[in-house]
């Protein structure tokens, strides 16, 4: 019998591997959307200095510690994502 | 400019062709978990409320 | 003869036979029913295959979609070579040679007028494609450095500010020119039709698809649609122009091309 593609998997690893990338992309999702309306306020030269550079750490760190939890459980950026049928993917895909 | 040919069509052309409404990818999730349609519900809620009008977590301009 | 009908296509009379061996789908040779004049051409497959509940499963599985997909095209493609057929959409299937009969009986007007429009026109499909922007780097030390961390919070936003900027530069013009190509092709084809941009995960391809365009064009007209196609791809930085045909006129079977199922 031939193995079909995205057979449910119950290995334990697998199992926490596949909610850890969908925790992960909700947290991505958010981190991106932060990050946009940070770098409008910062284009429209509507934050101060003080709160400019505060937020570019935050987010600076925030991008650094994604990377960390992605890599910890060997996954890239293009795998934090999720299809939304008919609205298309979740996060663009670039 | 490539022209592709015959023997070499890519499966997504065609099925854009042989397909109602195009193919949409499920993704790598195998598990059927946090079913799509919720998360996606919350989700649209969440994008929705992050526009104009919701106070800023910055603070106002100086 | 027990087991379903699939129907690949719908045409008028044709005198040559298919050209070679020709599987199909489920490994079911394509044999010809006509009724009213009107050719179907059809394989008998397993019950258990093509029901719509089977098949609601099977067109998630990519490996039985791939085979199917394939096998359906392999026949399209014999009969293009000998006349130009209506093709159906994937796992159009009917009962019994009856319920065909019956389905060209119902739909005659309706199949002759689009054959009419199809008859001596292939479709060319045309992919517009964003590629990613080089990442923008105020970083002098030249080529081939990767681009160094953000010094500061500041200059984090900065960066990314001008990576967005970037990405909506070349975002404007690709639609700019998707636009103007669409404008320019549509005037010169019979019949233009618009599918869902692809998935890059699903054709691998580079780049985002901004256009997935279908044309529908007289045969005779092919080579030049496709030297305009050269001529107006212009070399625009970051976007590639992609050329597939010719098809058969799937993209303009009209409403056959809705919805299949299991019809009695």
């Amino acid at each position: 019998m031939t193995e079909r593609r995205n057979r449910l998997d119950l290995e334990p690893d697998t199992v926490e591997r596949d909610l850890v990338k969908l925790v992960l992309t909700v947290v991505e999702l958010l981190r991106q959307l932060m990050e946009r309306q940070a770098v409008r306020r910062f284009d429209e030269g509507g934050l101060s200095e003080e709160q400019e550079e505060r937020i570019g750490l935050t987010l600076m760190l925030l991008e650094d510690r994604m990377a960390e939890l992605r890599d910890r459980y060997g996954l890239r950026p293009e795998d934090l994502n999720l299809d939304l049928g008919p609205l298309g993917p979740l996060l663009p895909r670039e | 400019m490539t022209v592709v040919e015959r023997r070499e069509i890519a499966l997504v052309d065609l099925l854009d062709r042989l397909l109602a409404g195009g193919v949409v990818v499920k993704g790598d999730i195998t598990l059927r978990i946090a079913d799509v349609d919720l998360v996606r519900i919350d989700l649209n809620a969440l994008i929705s409320s992050v526009n104009e009008q919701v106070p800023s977590p910055w603070g106002d301009s100086p | 003869m027990s087991g379903l009908r699939y129907v690949y296509a719908v045409c008028h009379p044709y005198e040559s036979p298919l050209q070679r061996q020709l599987s199909g789908v489920s490994g079911a040779p394509p044999k010809r029913l006509t009724h009213h004049g009107l050719v179907a051409v059809v394989s008998t497959v397993p019950e258990h295959e093509f029901t719509e509940e089977a098949l609601r499963a099977n067109l998630e599985d990519l490996d039985w979609l791939t085979a199917t997909a394939r096998a359906h095209q392999q026949v399209i493609d014999a009969l293009t070579a000998v006349t130009s057929p209506l093709p159906l959409r994937l796992a159009t299937v009917f009962r019994d040679d009856s319920g065909v009969r019956s389905m060209i009986e119902a739909r005659e007007e309706e199949l002759r007028r689009v054959l009419d429009r199809l008859a001596g026109r292939v479709e060319w499909g045309v992919k517009v494609y964003v590629e990613k922007p080089p990442e923008s780097s105020d970083d002098s030390s030249g080529a081939g450095r990767p681009p160094a961390k953000a010094v500061s919070g500041r200059d984090y936003l900065r960066r990314r500010r001008d990576q967005t900027r970037a990405h909506d530069d070349v975002w404007q013009r690709a639609s700019e020119f998707s636009d103007r190509l669409h404008a320019t092709l549509s005037a010169f084809a019979e019949d233009s039709r618009m599918h869902a941009p692809q998935n890059s995960a699903l054709s691998g391809a580079t780049g985002q698809n901004v256009l997935n365009a279908a044309y529908l064009v007289p045969r005779a007209d092919s080579e030049e649609f496709v030297e305009l196609v050269d001529r107006e791809k212009d070399d625009v930085p970051g976007i590639r122009v992609e050329l597939t045909g010719p098809w058969a006129a799937y993209s303009f079977a009209g409403e056959f091309s809705e919805d299949p199922g299991v019809e009695s």
